[in-house]
């Protein structure tokens, strides 16, 4: 980013009167150079925690992979790979229109700017409403997470013998699996008996995809406040530091879904 | 830069946000001009406020823990209240006090200052990260309306997960804590970064801020840790997704490492603060600079990366595998080896220096004396045959009392007395404080070297009640408790007194040679009343000039002659 | 009043395991390098604190450098630290692998009991082993996390649902010593209606008296080291009378019944909520409960085989009124003849 801030202004010096300040310069720096490092330093930092956060369900994922090997196979059939990869694409490229977006800005386009914003937050609303779809046909199958996997209401789950009232926790005889299992047809068309444990796969499917989901949400809403901003012709090529960040946040979404899609829907078991 | 040559007086805050020169305090008025402050000075005396708050609730539920304990049987309480008393007792000493306590008070007061910058790089961040925490407090007590938390501070699964629902609203407001917590990080880190005063290089940072560097980065890389820890805890009250409950398939030891892969961490985000403070008030109150600046700056970095490593030394038999067992216990060893660096250089920082004997002095020689007896007793818990006697017993809540009470809580007491009159601009008493500390001291050494004895004799933590052989250790800590109480409610006064009582306090009341001391009492809006340009370091008592020291440095830019051309040669 | 208990030194209680010996010098050995590190350090800074203090005519001297020193300060640890964490080390294998010649005693532990399983089939809650004999726990938990610590012996291990760890010791000699759960696992002391009084009584057997302290702190039991005789009368004496009966086809006589059903009462815990003398506790008394009508969430039930048997297979179908929902399942820790015998025990206390 060095050549970005060396095409900023001259650095306005410290202690200088108000009106020697860009409008967009904070009182505490001194220069918009400055500014722009620290912001951008923030973001960065930001990003990390976020990418730990999701490292600790990346964990939680290679841990229950490693101890249920046949159980995530099983389950990863149930998997929309169409749907999935449709979802990579849609966000592989606004991706793409994110960073358009920046270089527009950058070259104080800002009407271009604007368009290529719009394209991103639209690939993000593709993005959800594909994975609508996605939720609302596994919570048909009834495959739910912990204890609500199998639950009747929705599903063709056997019932093995239990009586399983409403949605609450099932006290299970022996330790450890609750006692429903689920019959149902995998996405290549197969029926396939899914044992009590699976709840584990589809627990950590829905908390990963789910945390995902409302990371696009938050990016859609940061684009679109960057959005509006731009419109209102807050941003010029010496002042673009939002649009910057905001698509360096909409990459972090993306770059989690780039992971999120091979290990939950592609990886099977190693024959 | 150009620093120097403006006029000092109506700096370029002038229009926008009124006189920068003026007192923080005075600058402007009433109850909005709280609420709304976006000043890093402002933001940090509220915190003050909060964890002092949150540490007399805290306090008080430890004492009611220590009077129940008194004697055998009931004594105030049923069993199920006490064991909300010490859950309560844990996390808010913890979460609401212990780990904001220095960074989010006196590192977001006196980080900017000690670096020459205006504020904090975000300063509107830095003001969500303080509603956060109070959101955090709220959501976090709304659970004693919900019936309390009974499960410890650790939230160990399967119990958290069977118990009263209320576990869901203090775990979240931990959540939401963390954030809190990961905004001042992340704050910190940039400001330290990207807004030193010219001639702030990283070798003249002060270890204040070293320190806090340090414990930014492990807040910002462990706390996203306990946010995806607890939402998976919450996931398992709401869906039940089985991940730490065996009942589903789930294992509850996962939950233990997630936990301590923060937590341990956490407990050096605790201590390094404190370790800062200990070194600025070594510092100055042997008039000379720390021994091995160096060595003592990297070992709060080192600590920071090895904090990281050694979480399973909670575990030790808590049925993980012999081989990441042994592993951990070989990591834990390393941890000593900074802490100790930092003891030895600041035991030698005393050796012929001039040492004033002021009461933050007494509590940072308190410190060492303290920490040295937790950190000790830290290699009793990280050699494994020994912890697998000593583990969940008194012994472990005598090391962590140690460490935590004895070294940070000490730190932070000394630090509040240190820089009181720099924040306040009053000067509080000394002998009041240091009959405070004289109480603190013997109350603390009662109330936590019998619960040693205890443990080490097979006296297990968390016990409502005990073996008839352990009344008389738990008799003395109750009473030393007490002494502690007492010891703690002077203090308090000592500093509330200062307030309306105290004299003025002058610019630099205990001769530092530290940056923060340069600029007037109180300190004015911009924090000086023109960037300085450093050219020495904070504990140069050599280089400082008598009258640098008593007079600061912007009287000393108003008489041009005299040291002007010599400070402003760093030009850039 | 508790003699065997006396501790051994100050810090430490009685040794009564093989490894003791080594733990407790591992334990002083850290503890006088402590002492020492401590005084070193504390020492100087006072002396230096005083013999620098600040007065008129005083200056201090300016800061140096001395890199031996810091390089010798930062080494000089790593050597101690590497053989504790050696000494720590090899200590902790040795509590890790159990003889192969070892006595098998499973455990069960649940909220707020022990249940000793012994090879021969009987139970008690107290542990009973031979003096001098390589023994191994293999523990497991109906709920939630439990730990197994004896502080003479100088072990301790988690106790985790949904799986089994193990313990194994040695004892030196004949003696006794408490057993604690030290991993926090809940626990109240009130019946469920509201206060009883609560005073712990100075049996060292019994600290807590049954149905009153129930929690983590009250899952004390005993550990005793007895000769090889005893030990024997000891498993004869929780072996299962009623067997004989069941070989022979014929039922077993009510007395008898009753009897071993008063050993479950014990064994298997119900005493930490159910009394026998009318007072309730965390559940109701079962002293005259047997053909009763009583009121519970869904109705009034007539107290029968077929309600006891649910109650105690599947406590949270019907909830005795006055009373929580705290009542662990005992399905599949309980076989059918254990369960009449409880019945014929609870028909008995009518
Ligand atoms: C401020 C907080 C703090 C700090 C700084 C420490 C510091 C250390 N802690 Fe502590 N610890 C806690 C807070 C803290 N701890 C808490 C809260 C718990 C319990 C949590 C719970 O279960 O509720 C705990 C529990 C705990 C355990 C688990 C016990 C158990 O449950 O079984 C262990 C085990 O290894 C341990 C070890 C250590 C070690 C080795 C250090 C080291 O960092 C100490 C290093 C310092 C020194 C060693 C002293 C100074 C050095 C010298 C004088 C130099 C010479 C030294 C040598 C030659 C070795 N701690
Ligand atoms: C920062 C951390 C911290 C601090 C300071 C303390 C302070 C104290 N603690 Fe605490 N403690 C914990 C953290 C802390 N504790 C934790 C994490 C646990 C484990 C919980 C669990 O098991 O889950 C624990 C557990 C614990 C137990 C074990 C309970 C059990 O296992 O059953 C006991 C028992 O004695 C105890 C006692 C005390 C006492 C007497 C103090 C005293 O030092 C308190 C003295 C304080 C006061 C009396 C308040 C006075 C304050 C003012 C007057 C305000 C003035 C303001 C200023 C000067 C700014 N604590
Ligand atoms: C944790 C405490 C606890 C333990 C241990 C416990 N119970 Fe209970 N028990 C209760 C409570 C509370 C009730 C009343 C609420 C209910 O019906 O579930 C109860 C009710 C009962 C009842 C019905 C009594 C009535 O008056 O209707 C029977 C029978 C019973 N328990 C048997 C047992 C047996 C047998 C054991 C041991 C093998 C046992 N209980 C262990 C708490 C406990
Ligand atoms: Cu069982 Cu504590
Ligand atoms: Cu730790």
């Amino acid at each position: 980013m060095a050549n970005v801030s060396e095409s900023l202004p001259e650095k306005a010096g410290h202690g200088e009167h108000a009106h020697a300040h860009p409008s967009f310069l904070q009182h505490h720096f001194d220069t918009p150079a400055q500014q722009f490092n620290a912001s951008k330093l923030g973001m960065w930092i930001f990003i990390a925690t976020e990418i730990l956060m999701f490292g600790g369900l990346f964990c939680a994922y290679a841990i229950w992979r490693g101890l249920e090997p046949d159980i995530f196979d099983q389950s990863h059939h149930f998997l929309n790979k169409i749907m999935g990869a449709t979802n990579t694409v849609v966000l592989l490229f606004s991706s793409l229109t994110a960073a358009l977006a920046v270089r527009s800005s950058q070259l104080g386009k800002r009407d271009q700017t604007s368009i290529y914003l719009v394209i991103t937050i639209l690939c993000a609303v593709v993005f959800l409403v594909v994975k609508y779809f996605e939720y609302a046909h596994k919570f048909h199958l009834g495959l739910l997470p912990g204890h609500c996997f199998g639950h009747p209401y929705f599903s063709a789950a056997i019932q093995n013998g239990h009586e399983v009232g409403t949605c609450l926790r099932i006290h299970s005889d022996e330790m450890p699996g609750s006692p429903l299992w689920v019959r149902a047809i995998d996405e290549s068309g197969h029926e396939q008996l899914l044992p009590p444990r699976a709840n584990m796969f589809f627990a950590i499917y829905f908390v990963m995809t789910g945390l995902h989901a409302v990371h696009v949400v938050i990016g859609m809403s940061i684009l679109t406040w960057v959005l509006v901003k731009n419109t209102r012709g807050r941003f010029s090529k010496e002042y673009f530091t939002p649009v910057d960040l905001g698509a360096l946040y909409w990459h972090l979404v993306d770059l989690v879904w780039i992971y999120l899609f091979p290990l939950l829907y592609l990886v099977g078991k190693p024959d | 830069m150009a620093a120097v040559d403006i006029p000092a007086i109506g700096g370029h805050e002038a229009d926008a946000h009124g006189d920068g020169n003026a007192p923080y305090l005075t600058a402007k008025r009433g109850i909005m001009s709280w609420v709304y402050t976006v000043d890093h000075k402002r933001i940090g005396l509220m915190y003050l406020m909060m964890v002092s708050i949150a540490f007399l609730a805290g306090g008080t539920f430890a004492l009611l823990v220590r009077l129940e304990l008194f004697s055998r049987g009931k004594t105030i309480v049923d069993a199920e209240t006490y064991n909300r008393f010490f859950t309560l007792h844990g996390a808010i000493m913890v979460f609401l006090f212990i780990i904001p306590s220095v960074p989010a008070a006196l590192g977001n007061f006196f980080l900017p200052i000690m670096i020459g910058a205006k504020d904090v790089a975000f300063p509107r961040l830095n003001m969500l990260s303080f509603y956060l925490y109070c959101i955090g407090v709220v959501i976090l007590l709304a659970s004693i309306i919900g019936g309390s938390v009974d499960t410890g501070w650790t939230f160990y699964t399967p119990y958290s997960v069977q118990t009263a629902n209320s576990v869901i609203s203090m775990t979240f407001g931990v959540f939401v804590l963390g954030f809190s917590s990961i905004l001042t990080g992340l704050n910190f880190l940039v400001t330290v970064h990207t807004l030193r005063a010219p001639g702030v290089s990283w070798t003249r940072l002060p270890l204040f801020v070293w320190g806090m560097y340090a414990t930014a980065l492990m807040q910002v890389l462990a706390t996203p840790v306990l946010a995806i820890t607890l939402l998976l805890l919450g996931a398992e009250r709401f869906f039940g997704i089985g991940i730490f409950d065996p009942k589903l398939g789930g294992d509850p030891v996962l939950f233990q490492h997630f936990f301590w892969f923060y937590s341990h961490p956490a407990v050096y985000i605790m201590i390094v603060p404190g370790m800062a403070i200990n070194s600025e008030l070594i510092a100055t109150f042997s008039r000379r600079s720390i021994f091995g600046y160096f060595a003592v700056a990297m070992s709060s970095i080192g600590l920071a990366i090895l904090g990281f490593l050694v979480w399973g030394h909670h575990m030790f038999v808590a049925g993980m595998s012999e081989f990441s067992t042994m592993l951990f216990s070989a990591l834990t060893m390393l941890v000593a080896i900074p802490s100790g660096v930092k003891m030895f250089n600041w035991t030698a920082t005393l050796y012929k220096g001039s040492i004033v004997w002021a009461s933050p002095m007494l509590y940072a020689m308190s410190f060492i004396f303290l920490f040295s007896i937790g950190g000790l007793t830290g290699l009793f818990l990280g050699t494994l045959s020994v912890d697998v006697h000593l583990t969940d017993t008194y012994f472990v809540v005598a090391h962590f009392h140690y460490v935590m009470m004895g070294g940070t809580v000490m730190a932070f007491l000394g630090g509040l007395l240190y820089w009181w009159p720099k924040m306040t601009g009053k000067m509080h008493d000394e002998l009041k404080a240091k009959i405070g500390f004289v109480f603190v001291f013997i109350g603390f050494n009662l109330t936590f070297m019998s619960q040693f004895i205890m443990g080490s004799r097979g006296m297990p933590r968390r016990y409502y009640d005990y073996l008839p052989q352990f009344e008389p250790f738990h008799r003395a800590s109750t009473i030393g408790s007490w002494i502690l109480a007492v010891g703690l409610f002077t203090t308090g006064y000592t500093l509330l007194e200062a307030l309306w009582k105290g004299k003025r306090a002058p610019r630099n009341p205990w001769g530092s040679a530290g940056y923060e001391w340069m600029t007037e009492t109180p300190v004015p809006l911009a924090n000086f009343r023109q960037t300085p340009v450093i050219t020495r370091g904070p504990y140069d008592y050599h280089l400082a000039t008598p009258e640098e020291l008593a007079t600061g440095w912007d009287e000393i830019s108003e008489k041009p002659a005299a040291k002007k051309t010599s400070q402003a040669t760093k030009k850039d | 009043m508790n003699e065997s208990n006396a501790p051994a030194t100050y810090q430490l209680p009685e040794q009564m395991s093989t490894v003791s010996g080594d733990i407790d010098w591992l334990y002083y050995f850290i503890y006088w390098t402590s002492v020492v590190l401590f005084v070193a350090i504390v020492g100087a800074m006072i002396y230096w604190a005083i013999k620098y203090r600040e007065r008129p005519g005083h200056k201090p001297t300016p800061t140096g450098h001395n890199m031996p020193l810091e390089i010798a300060w930062t080494v000089a640890p790593i050597f101690i630290l590497v053989f504790l964490f050696h000494k720590g080390f090899q200590g902790y294998m040795d509590l890790a692998v159990a003889p192969a010649n070892s006595i098998e005693i499973r455990v069960n532990a649940k909220q707020w009991s022990w249940e000793f399983v012994y090879p021969n089939g009987g139970s008690s809650p107290e542990l009973h082993v031979p003096e001098g004999k390589p023994v191994k726990l293999v523990l497991t938990s109906a709920d939630v996390l439990h730990s197994f610590f004896v502080p003479a012996l100088r072990v301790k291990r988690d106790v985790v649902p949904g799986m089994f760890t193990t313990v194994w010791f040695q004892t030196t000699h004949v003696g006794h010593d408490d057993i604690a759960c030290a991993e926090y696992c809940g626990g109240r002391s009130t019946g469920a209606n509201g206060e009883l009084p609560y005073e712990p009584s100075d049996d060292p057997r019994n600290p807590y008296p049954a149905g009153q302290a129930t929690g983590h702190w009250a899952m004390h039991g005993m550990m005793f080291s007895e000769t090889e005789e005893d030990y024997a009368k000891f498993l004869k004496s929780i072996g299962d009378k009623c067997d004989q009966f069941a070989t022979t086809g014929k039922p077993c006589p009510a007395d008898i019944a009753a009897e071993q059903g008063q050993k479950i009462y014990s064994n298997k815990g119900c005493l930490a909520c159910h009394t026998t003398t009318g007072v309730p506790g965390v559940g109701p008394s079962w002293k005259g409960i047997w053909g009763k009508e009583e009121a519970t969430n869904v109705g009034k039930v007539k107290i029968d085989e077929n309600y006891i048997r649910e109650s105690i297979l599947d406590p949270q179908a019907k909830i005795v009124t006055g009373f929580g929902p705290v009542m662990p399942t005992f399905r599949g820790q309980i076989s059918d003849q254990e369960l009449n015998e409880v019945i014929a025990y609870i028909e008995s206390l009518k």
